[in-house]
């Protein structure tokens, strides 16, 4: 949610003969009651226009919306109306109808202003770069337009450019010296670098003693920049001052929420839901902490894992082998010791998990973090092979480190580029390949300076930035540790938790400017992809000439272009790639050797297709190596665990090679995946329980597998046996 | 447990008796279609005709026309006998208007009016039609009739999407994961389950809403008993303990063991969880003995 400063807005020419100014002059001074009256008297004014102000100071905003309605219809070609009506429109969630009022105002006058500033508004509301161009157009069109300039020092404190943020903040404050908002500003980056009081308070105060806007934004911010614990603090303070601030109180409860703090958050957002607060973020939130019921939670000390009741059985050997796993790796790399258990949430239902990023620029589409609490998307959610879980899972989990390692002072593209690059870390196939998106940016040189990279997360200014940028961040920690070494980025973490800014950290740590940095940088990155971008062209001609080999099922003509394409984008192993195609043209003409060399490189290139990578495991098993076929399945499993023929391979695979914990961890799946033929799959656990001496364990499967099919044969044999 | 395999019923007719199987793939539309419907239309021929008492006409491409069918059912009209089964397979694009089914052949389309007509001329007392065309669930009204098990790929008419159902329900005749009793025969209403939960899960796993939902007999609650008593395919060799007099008394022994396990099985709600793991492992174990008895 965007801070919009409804009652702050300058009084309309149209409205400026004086009754509604002075009511807002009143609530500036917070003086609520005296506004209120104020307010009450206009709604029996003769203008429309002036009742529905009134109707709004008072919150009545059906009432305003009816006024407003009549006002247009007595003045069709007036603007200001529109515009004040569009401004209602924002406040009440209702961007659409806000967004047509403003370009109707502005079709009857091309510089209106506030018009101007009404779309800087919703550009700022979605976190998008044509925000500041709309704010600095209205202050063009009126200098005097304090909203405007006030906004501009808001863009500018959520990009982390406090040196613009406070010379936007003083622009204002010189145009009136009761720019609260401008003075909120001002107070949120003593707040935010730790000062523990700042003038601003005082002044603020001595101008609105409830003013709690002010700490408003500076919860807004510091959520922004991942300070969770104290936005939320001053969530509180600001409504303490002013406990009717239900924006406030809404983003108090979603805070709380991402921490796990559910059952306060519950209230809040009920308390602002029932006080008629009912935008998208807090309804939804709303509505899925009511399905958190249909969620179980798994303890230990170290770890809270909630999963859907359909596939947590399923699911959760998995994600706490990995949970565990990846812990461990942490704490060891790190050098942290976590405080709280890492509480881990994940979401069959992609639209659950998208509440927890909404009103977050530029949070990962699979996974977020918040503190300590992770949340991510199921496999199950996911088109099958769209998806590494473990990977997004390690990848969340480094921002719990890094987080808490710095308490929360580290700039978002650090933050980004350390989880990029403890993907791959795990291993080379993990992570996000050198995408199309990524080689286009690097061509057209888009790439940001390492110290305005925070940008392109979140204001980006061109379509599919944020995921550029993770990239660029990834190589950019890449870079440090393969030129300096693994401590090198462990003390910039140290940096940035003493709130060092991006450029003096580079300063200090690699005696260069970062300009300097860049330049080595991007020399790195280019030795590294400069062929593949410079044929990027040439290689999308000959994909498009080997897909039309491949539709026509010319397989000669496919193993003649394929290699070539492969070469020049060995990284491009998406749907459909190369490597794929190739290998359907040698299976076609029986060389299954052929077809597994293809695939194996897929494979090790970070393909992920489940499909193809079933064909792999079963050409490594007809050509006599089931050890391979393991291994893929097990890389299958990271992609997607939820297919029940897979686990139950695995597990003959595990069962003839006498590896009986993997044997009874992939049945088990099986047996949790509630298959049709469920006698089948406890008898084949009961199988894997034998193997491994559980006698006791594998005569209660094959219980459960006779209770299902009495008559099963070989269960019968086996019962006999185990009750000898 | 419908089926009653272990008293002599064959795995697909009764002794002596024959399965007539008529296979029917209608237009494809285009090329991707028409390659598919054939291909299936041919695996189930080839599946079908393992059975050795089973005949089975497939038609598909130019040859699926309407006359063809009606020469079709009028040949099995002619062999069938009343204690024979009949299994009817529709592949395609079906439609409906409201009113009427139709499957979509080369020249004119087959109205399940008509289809229904062929059907009842045929005397086999036991009838199976898998309907696994769109718009499906249309055609169920005029099917529909007393001995006669009607499946369909969807549940109305009004479902008029291209369907998978056909992919599964092949996959279950060839899957014995399909036979979830374990009595080494999928009868079809465990074909109709594992078809229907694969359908479900194929949608599921697509991220695409589900356009088909597969019915057993238009919903009726007696389907799923009708469906689980006819024997659709043999994947085992059962019949021989039935005819050696030696083991009446074994099969009679197995026979009530069966009904006390499913006369527990319908307590285990009312029964503490201890008692009832203890009486049924004592009954499984029994079970276990009696059929290793039965097969030495």
């Amino acid at each position: 949610m965007k801070w919009v400063f409804v009652f702050l807005s300058i009084a309309p020419a149209a409205l400026a003969a004086g009754p509604v100014d002075s009511c807002e002059i009143l609530e500036r001074h917070g003086k609520r009651p005296e506004a209120k009256s104020c307010y009450q008297k206009l709604t029996g004014n003769s203008n429309p226009a002036e009742r529905a102000e009134g109707f709004w100071g008072l919150r009545e905003y059906d009432r305003a919306n009816e006024q407003f309605k009549l006002a247009i219809g007595q003045q069709e070609k007036n603007a200001d109306v529109r515009v004040r009506w569009g401004r209602l429109f924002l406040e009440r969630f209702n961007k659409s109808d806000a967004q047509q009022l403003f370009k109707e105002a502005l079709d009857l006058d091309a510089k209106h202003a506030g018009a101007t500033l009404g779309l800087a508004l919703l550009a700022s509301d979605g976190y998008e770069q044509q925000a500041v161009e709309f704010a600095q157009k209205a202050l063009e069109l009126d200098p005097k337009l304090l909203e405007a300039q006030e906004l501009l020092a808001q863009l500018a404190l959520e990009d982390n450019n406090e040196p613009k943020a406070i010379e936007e903040a003083d622009k204002a404050m010189k145009m009136s010296p009761e720019a609260l908002d401008a003075m909120a500003v001002r107070m949120t980056i003593d707040l935010s670098n730790d000062k523990k009081s700042s003038e601003w308070e005082s002044r603020i105060k001595a101008i609105n003693p409830v003013y709690g806007e002010a700490w408003g934004l500076a919860g807004h911010i510091l959520v922004l920049n991942r300070r969770y614990v104290e936005g939320i603090a001053y969530y509180r303070k600001a409504l303490e001052l002013d406990p009717d601030l239900q924006r406030v109180r809404a983003e108090l409860g979603v805070n709380l929420m991402r921490l796990g703090e559910e059952k306060e958050a519950r209230e809040q957002l009920e308390r602002a839901y029932d006080a008629g607060y009912k935008n998208a973020l807090t309804a939804n939130s709303l509505t899925l902490m009511d399905s958190y019921k249909n969620f179980v939670t798994f303890k230990t000390p170290e770890t809270i894992v909630r999963l859907h009741k359909k596939e947590a059985d399923l699911l959760r050997p998995y994600i706490e082998s990995e949970l565990k796993r990846a812990i461990a790796t942490y704490n060891e790399k790190y050098k942290v010791k976590l405080t709280k258990p890492v509480q881990v949430e994940v979401y069959p239902d992609h639209e659950d998990f998208a509440v927890r990023t909404l009103g977050m620029p530029g949070l990962g589409a699979l996974g977020v973090t918040f503190g300590t609490v992770v949340a991510m998307d199921s496999p199950s959610g996911r088109r099958p092979g769209t998806f590494h879980w473990a990977s997004t899972l390690w990848h969340e989990l480094s921002h719990v480190y890094v987080l808490t390692a710095t308490n929360h002072r580290v700039p978002r593209w650090f933050t980004e580029g350390m989880a990029v690059h403890e993907e791959t870390a795990v291993s080379r196939d993990w992570g996000d390949r050198l995408d199309p998106t990524a080689i286009t940016a690097i061509r057209d040189k888009k790439l940001l300076p390492v110290a305005q990279l925070d940008r392109g997360f979140i204001r980006p200014s061109y379509p599919n930035q944020v995921i550029v940028s993770y990239f660029q961040a990834g190589r950019i920690c890449d870079f440090i540790k393969e030129k300096w070494g693994y401590q090198k980025l462990l003390d910039m973490m140290q940096s940035f938790a003493q709130s060092k800014e991006t450029a003096e950290v580079i300063e200090t740590h690699f005696k260069m400017k970062p300009e300097e940095f860049d330049a080595q940088f991007m020399t790195w990155l280019n030795a590294q992809v400069k062929d593949t971008v410079e044929k990027y062209p040439e290689w999308r001609k000959r994909m498009k000439e080997l897909q039309g080999a491949a539709s026509s099922k010319n397989n000669d003509e496919v193993i003649k272009l394929a290699p070539d394409v492969i070469a020049m984008y060995r990284e491009f192993v998406e749907r459909d790639s190369a490597y794929e195609v190739l290998a359907e043209a040698y299976g076609a003409k029986g060389d299954k050797a052929a077809a597994l060399k293809v695939l194996t490189e897929y494979s090790a290139a970070g393909g992920r297709n489940p499909t193809t990578l079933k064909k792999l495991a079963t050409l490594q098993e007809e050509a006599g190596k089931p050890k391979d076929a393991v291994k893929t399945l097990e890389r299958l499993l990271f992609v997607y665990p939820m297919e029940e023929e897979v686990h139950r391979h695995l597990g003959d695979l595990y069962l003839a090679q006498n590896s009986t914990d993997g044997a009874i961890r992939e049945y088990g799946a099986v047996v949790a995946s509630k298959p049709i033929d469920q006698a089948a799959s406890h008898y084949n656990l009961a199988r894997a329980l034998q193997t491994a001496k559980r006698l006791d364990d594998a005569k209660e499967q094959l219980l459960l597998a006779l209770e299902a099919a009495p008559g099963f044969k070989p269960a019968q044999k086996l019962l006999l046996e185990l009750s000898r | 447990m419908y089926e009653d395999s272990h008293s002599g019923t064959s795995a697909v007719a009764s002794a002596g008796a024959t399965t007539h199987c008529i296979v029917i793939a209608g237009l494809g539309g285009e090329p991707d279609y028409e390659q598919r419907f054939g291909a299936w239309a041919q695996e189930l021929d080839l599946t079908l005709k393992a059975a050795p008492d089973s005949r089975v006409e497939t038609l598909f491409g130019e040859k699926a026309r309407r006359e063809s069918v009606r020469a079709a059912f009028e040949s099995v009209a002619k062999e069938a006998k009343a204690e024979d089964a009949l299994v009817v397979i529709l592949i395609g694009h079906g439609t409906f208007d409201g009113n009427e089914y139709k499957i979509n052949l080369p020249g004119p389309d087959l109205t399940a009016t008509e289809l229904g007509e062929y059907l009842n001329r045929v005397r086999a007392g036991r009838q199976l039609v898998v309907n696994a065309t769109s718009a499906s669930g249309g055609s169920v009204h005029a099917l529909l009739r007393q001995n006669r098990t009607v499946i369909t790929a969807t549940k109305a008419g009004t479902e008029k999407n291209a369907t998978v159902f056909a992919r599964y329900w092949i996959e279950a005749l060839r899957d014995a994961g399909a036979d979830t009793d374990k009595n080494e025969v999928i009868s079809a209403l465990e074909a109709f389950k594992f078809a229907e939960a694969k359908t479900k899960q194929f949608y599921e796993t697509n991220k695409r809403l589900a356009t088909e939902h597969p019915m057993l007999d238009g919903g009726d609650t007696a389907g799923p008993m009708n469906a689980g008593r006819f024997a659709l395919l043999r994947i085992g060799s059962i019949q021989k303990a039935a005819s050696d007099p030696a083991k009446r008394e074994l099969l009679a022994k197995r026979e009530q063991l069966e009904g006390d396990i499913d006369r527990l099985k319908f307590q285990k709600a009312a029964m503490p969880t201890d008692e009832y793991k203890k009486q049924l492992q004592a009954l499984l174990l029994e079970l276990a003995r009696t059929q290793a008895e039965i097969d030495k």
